[in-house]
């Protein structure tokens, strides 16, 4: 068979599989969701798991609602967040290395975080939602930044050596409020919090503080036909009737809020946006229409299982993303052009 | 008669200067001039795409008046070349020309094998040849059904017998009723045109049929070289 006829029949048969990703990715998600609920200190079997769910089971109805299940949540929600943050981005700055990391928009939401917690302000009640809104302004000044960088072009070098710029500079910002404010132990336990970035001690007011996320994500999913387009460049899709400037809004706003919300529940948890995204790529093609509904399924999927490993092995969940996306990361980039 | 185009006054610091010109519905027409003189940027402005002092008309109608879903189905622009940073299929590309007709598909597998591209519709953009992207976009410009066409260096890349295909093409287009600008470096594929408007340092300096236009002092002026009519190796569609 030759070269192009064997291209030929890869694409098709991974259009073919593209029909089937939906249903696979959301039965993996399944799975996992199961696995998470029922593995930890105290193993649940699937009965205890269905009477605790109905508080039947009063020990498995405790750990469960009070531990597990806002843990899952809040996982799913940050996974499903920055992987199609990540999706966004790539398309916006057609660039398959762009992601909320790379870019320091996580930092950017991580030093809004900081800044509320070393300020005072994220003390009590009022923590859900100053938090949340410090991290979104930090997030939309980094997006900002790197918007206006990328003015003048969004080759690889460009993206990423803005993207160590501004990493540094809200890294200083971060490090300016740890040296420099009066923070007690408890403060200093919390910034220390979000620049691991975990899952641990996740409660409902944090499935609260992240669940915009949905919203966010119902107002992507229509948006992927004209992904596809911008993805090709601003002039090419304005020319084919899509209304650009307002899909940039909205591309940007949505990636940057989700970003934030994720950044300020669980703090910089590196890589997701950037794996997923090309994965699924490599395994569905560039179609946003698909890879849209599939960077939210696989995305929560793959927090899910990182978080998993993180728990078996006791390490944090930014810390696992790391390990796999670091190197995956170098291998990205050694195929780039 | 209203014209299928017309561009009045238009600016582009530094790159266009007060440009007026009106083409008749039906028209083919040439867009020559030396490297940088703005012939990208007069089919950019003329597009909608590129913002420019004055006033640019589709059939009559403000370019401001008309909404971004429906210019889409106006008008039709092939740029001068394209970066493909994402694998998509031949076939997705051209389809994605009827994206302002809610993604029906109508015309893709025509476009394809006018465009030679049937044999390449399932292989990534990312592996294609300059020519071969070029008929890509050409296909997918096809596919708009749109009544005015604004190609930038359309012939550019293409192989001489894809060249006379796209340009048969564009004269069939123009017969039936659709209007085209195309910028073309080919004085003598300029020749064949209906009209000929010849840019110099971002000014229209000449606007008519291509006998009248390109003469060899015009052609001295403009390009500094020397024009010489001559039978030289004909080259046609069998």
């Amino acid at each position: 068979m030759s070269t192009t006829a064997a291209s030929s029949v890869a694409q098709v048969e991974a259009r073919r599989g593209g029909r089937l990703a939906v249903p696979v990715a959301l039965g993996a998600l399944v799975v996992l969701m199961g696995v998470s609920l029922a593995v930890g200190d105290l193993p649940l079997t699937v009965a205890q798991i269905w009477d605790g769910v109905w508080h039947r089971d009063e020990l498995a109805g405790t750990v469960l609602w009070n531990i597990r299940m806002p843990r899952l949540l809040v996982g799913m929600a940050i996974g499903a967040g920055l992987s199609a943050s990540g999706l966004v981005m790539q398309a916006y700055f057609r660039n398959s290395l762009a992601s909320p990391g790379l870019l320091g928009v996580s930092s950017g939401g991580a030093a809004g975080a900081v800044l509320a917690i070393g300020l005072g302000l994220a003390a009590g009640r009022a923590a859900l939602f100053v938090t949340p809104l410090f991290a979104i302004a930090g997030a939309f000044v980094a997006t900002g930044a790197v918007v206006m960088l990328a003015q003048r072009g969004t080759g690889t070098e460009r993206l990423l050596l803005a993207g160590v710029a501004l990493n540094a500079f809200l890294g200083s910002v971060t490090s300016y409020v740890l040296s420099n404010f009066t923070l007690t132990y408890e403060r200093n336990a919390q910034i220390i919090f979000w620049l691991l970035g975990g899952l641990e001690d996740r409660a409902w007011e944090h499935v609260w503080m992240v669940s915009p996320v949905i919203v966010a994500a119902a107002w992507l999913w229509p948006l992927g036909r004209s992904m596809d387009l911008l993805s090709l460049g601003v002039r090419e899709a304005q020319s084919l009737g899509v209304d650009v400037n307002k899909l940039r809004r909205q591309l940007l706003g949505l990636s940057t809020v989700m970003t934030a919300l994720a950044t300020a529940v669980a703090g910089t948890i590196g890589f997701v946006g950037l794996i997923v995204p090309h994965v699924l790529r490599l395994l569905v093609g560039p179609d946003h229409r698909r890879l849209v509904p599939l960077s939210l399924i696989v995305g929560a999927a793959f927090m899910v299982g990182c978080d998993l490993i993180g728990r078996a092995a006791g390490l944090r969940v930014g810390i696992v993303t790391s390990v796999i996306g670091g190197p995956f990361f170098l291998w990205l980039l050694r195929r780039s052009r | 008669m209203t014209n299928a185009l017309e561009i009045q006054t238009v600016s582009v610091p530094g790159r266009l200067h007060e440009t007026t010109l009106a083409l008749e519905a039906g028209k083919l027409v040439g867009l020559v001039g030396p490297n940088g003189s703005g012939k990208s940027t007069l089919l950019q402005v003329a597009a909608g795409i590129l913002p420019g002092g004055g006033e640019v008309r589709w059939a009559g109608r403000r370019l401001k008046d008309i909404a971004m879903l429906e210019r889409g189905r106006c008008a039709a622009w092939v740029p001068q070349e394209a970066h493909f940073e994402f694998g998509f299929t031949v076939r997705a590309v051209v389809a994605q020309g009827r994206f302002a007709h809610g993604d029906d598909e109508r015309g893709v597998g025509e476009a394809l094998a006018r465009f030679d591209l049937a044999g390449l519709a399932e292989r990534p953009v990312t592996r294609l040849s300059g020519g071969e992207r070029q008929r890509v976009l050409l296909a997918r410009a096809l596919v708009t059904e749109a009544a005015l066409h604004l190609w930038d260096e359309p012939l550019a890349a293409l192989d001489v017998r894809h060249a006379l295909e796209t340009l048969r093409l564009a004269k069939e287009l123009a017969r039936g009723g659709r209007t085209l600008l195309l910028s073309v470096h080919d004085l003598r594929a300029a020749r064949h045109f209906d009209a000929v408007a010849v840019l110099q340092a971002g000014r229209l300096v000449a606007f008519g049929k291509p006998d009248d236009v390109l003469t060899p002092e015009c052609v001295r002026e403009v390009f500094g070289v020397r024009a010489r009519m001559a039978e030289g190796m004909i080259l046609e569609l069998p």
